[in-house]
């Protein structure tokens, strides 16, 4: 019918709101839907045509059961170009803050019980790239709709997308915000990846590293610095691993006091909880 | 460059009456800190203020702006946000500051987003007595000859008002009557005396002379390398500078995929992607690299180049900086005194 990009939107564990933010762009909604062919998006259609190519899948939502990761590989499969919608898949979101400790089942067990699980298999939840490569991430929880327009459409012409390499620091400072971190407070603008408009700071509330680590976070720095500041070390590891998930446990993790040994143990019995089960 | 005399009571009258020139922006108090900011009601002005936390490049290239909108064949540039403006407290160092600026955007390639937004707007200077973090005397940049349309100096209960340009003439003309030219031998001495005040408040106070030699030798300092470990390479440092002047260009496009806008934003060589050029290879990859760029800019290269440091001493970056890496730390470092990080 035309030669318009074929995108898909899917979702998986996470509270969609990175799908809700786009629904909610009300004035440029028709816009999305002109410039690109949308072939599945279940929260603005019932339409749905689960077998064909894509050129760009956007995907939210963390992976946490073994038929999530079959859909997802099927997804990456089918598709050109995937997209990491969202903090949850970019990182694992919230539901991964504790990634790397290695208690998952414990915890699991304290809310479910011994429940006989039958749907599916689950596992503590990972990003997307545990599984599947990953072509682009928009961070962001949720994510900021005009950073996704710019990627839209970047994609839709067949571009690179190149999002904000800066920390939230330097549109803190664009905005003249008084600095927080330096009022004392837990602030992790230097850093998370910026492009958020450094919404909490204009709000006079410190970030809290919802949009997961820059390219080049300088953690060490950053925890030596609060540390002097008198937060506790267990207060400042929280903080960052509350949205940082995977991107901080894999890239930081001895510095969030995860031995880099037991991190290999979890990535290889990934989605394979049975078999750490049965080493027990 | 003639002096007239205003009285500090006729202050806010004067200022209402440069509202007729246009917007009238000046300092006033945000928290603890200051911000350039629309003088609505002049008495918001915070005489008193020092350093604002952005200094008033702002105004010549904002952080981020339009500068145009095209379509498939054609482009038209914006400059909807030009418009006549009075910017009231300007500090010496942020005068000093714009000239800089207007080096690197007037000189040898006009930028016109900058060339218009600067004719359009007067400069007037305010004195001021410096803080711990000022180090405007050791840059030779604590007193203005140039580079304002009208400076006022605090002179007991007036204000000793310099004329710098025929703009400044016709902006005193706005209401001639508030200003006097009786300037008497007691003014003078009134005048000299701030003036030692003034130079006796400077708490940092370096010897620049030879900088660039300096930096030359301590091109392998392992100071670099220390700092480089603090540095969380967030680019605060280069936005609040006054004499940064670095950006970027993206372009946007509508949803429309046939039209868009170019949108420039400031930029810092303390980002990591500053040096990274097609293909791959990062000119500066290591911290310590970028770290040493920007000293090299403020107390190297510009003065090789301009015959001065691209230093005003403003100490927004001794403000600023989270973790205390900053021009007085850096030339202590290089002077051979030890850094206290
Ligand atoms: S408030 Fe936070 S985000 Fe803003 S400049 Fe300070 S540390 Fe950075
Ligand atoms: S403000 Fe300080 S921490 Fe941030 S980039 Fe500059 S030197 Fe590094
Ligand atoms: S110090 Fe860096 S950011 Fe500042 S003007 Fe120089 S190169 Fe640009
Ligand atoms: S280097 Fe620091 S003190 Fe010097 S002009 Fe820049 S911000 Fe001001």
């Amino acid at each position: 019918m035309n030669n318009k990009p074929k995108v898909g939107f899917y979702s998986f564990s996470g509270c969609e709101g990175d799908l809700l933010t786009i629904l909610h762009c009300e004035d440029e909604l028709l816009d999305i839907f002109s410039a690109v062919d949308i072939r599945s998006f279940r929260m603005a259609s019932s339409e749905r045509h689960d077998d064909e190519n894509l050129d760009i899948a956007f995907i939210e939502g963390s992976i946490t059961t073994n038929k999530h990761v079959k859909k997802l590989k099927v997804i990456r499969e089918r598709s050109k170009i995937v997209v990491a919608l969202g903090t949850c898949a970019c990182y694992g979101g919230p539901q991964s803050a504790r990634l790397g400790y290695n208690d998952w089942e414990e915890r699991f067990k304290k809310v479910y019980g011994s429940a006989k699980l039958t749907v599916a298999k689950p596992f503590e939840s990972q990003p997307l790239d545990e599984f599947i490569k990953v072509d682009y991430r928009i961070p962001g929880c949720p994510i900021d709709k005009y950073q996704f327009f710019y990627a839209l459409t970047r994609l839709a012409k067949g571009m690179p997308v190149e999002l904000t390499k800066f920390p939230v620091c330097a549109e803190c400072k664009w905005n003249e915000n008084e600095c927080l971190l330096l009022k004392g407070q837990l602030c992790l603008g230097p850093i998370t990846a910026g492009g958020c408009n450094s919404r909490c700071p204009n709000h006079g509330l410190p970030c809290i590293g919802c949009w997961g680590p820059t390219d080049e976070a300088n953690v060490a720095s950053e925890i030596n610095l609060l540390k002097e500041k008198d937060f506790s070390a267990e207060e400042i590891i929280n903080k960052l691993r509350l949205f940082g998930g995977a991107g901080m446990v894999r890239r930081f993790g001895e510095l969030l006091g995860i031995k880099p040994k037991e991190e290999k143990t979890l990535s290889k019995t990934q989605g394979v909880s049975k078999k750490k089960r049965e080493k027990k | 460059m003639k002096a007239l005399k205003l009285k500090r009571d006729d202050l806010y009258t004067y200022l209402e009456s440069l509202k007729s020139y246009g917007e009238l922006w000046g300092p006033v108090a945000k928290g603890e800190k200051y911000v350039y900011a629309r003088l609505t009601n002049v008495r918001d002005v915070a005489l008193g203020a020092l350093r604002t936390i952005i200094p008033p490049k702002k105004f010549f290239v904002p952080p981020r702006f339009t500068m145009f909108r095209y379509t498939d064949d054609h482009y038209a540039e914006s400059f909807d946000d030009v418009k006549p403006r009075v910017l009231f407290g300007l500090h010496p160092c942020d005068i000093h500051g714009l000239l800089i600026l207007d080096e690197l955007f007037l000189e040898r390639f006009p930028d016109p987003y900058y060339k218009r937004r600067r004719d359009a707007t007067a400069i007037v200077g305010l004195s001021c007595i410096p803080d711990d973090k000022c180090m405007a005397r050791s840059t030779n940049t604590h007193a203005v000859e140039g580079g304002f349309d009208l400076a006022f100096n605090e002179l007991g209960n007036n204000y000793l008002v310099w004329i710098g340009s025929s703009l400044g003439d016709d902006l005193v003309r706005l209401n001639l009557d508030l200003f006097s030219e009786d300037i008497e031998p007691e003014d003078l001495k009134t005048y000299l005396a701030w003036r030692r005040k003034r130079d006796s408040r400077y708490k940092l106070s370096f010897d620049l002379t030879g900088m660039p030699d300096i930096m030359e030798l301590s091109w392998d300092s392992p100071m670099w390398n220390e700092l480089a470990e603090k540095c969380l390479a967030c680019g605060s440092c280069s936005m609040v500078c006054p004499t940064c002047n670095c950006y970027n260009v993206r372009d946007v496009s509508d949803l429309t995929l046939n039209s868009g806008v170019r949108e420039r934003h400031w930029d810092s060589c303390m980002n990591k992607e500053y040096a990274l050029v097609a293909g791959g290879h990062n000119f500066r990859e290591a911290r310590a690299e970028r770290l040493k760029l920007w000293y090299t800019h403020k107390l190297k290269a510009f003065i090789t180049e301009y015959g001065k440091p691209s230093c005003v001493g403003c100490g927004r970056c001794i403000d600023t900086c989270p973790v205390d890496i900053n021009v007085a730390e850096v030339i202590r470092g290089l002077t051979g005194q030890k850094v206290t990080l």
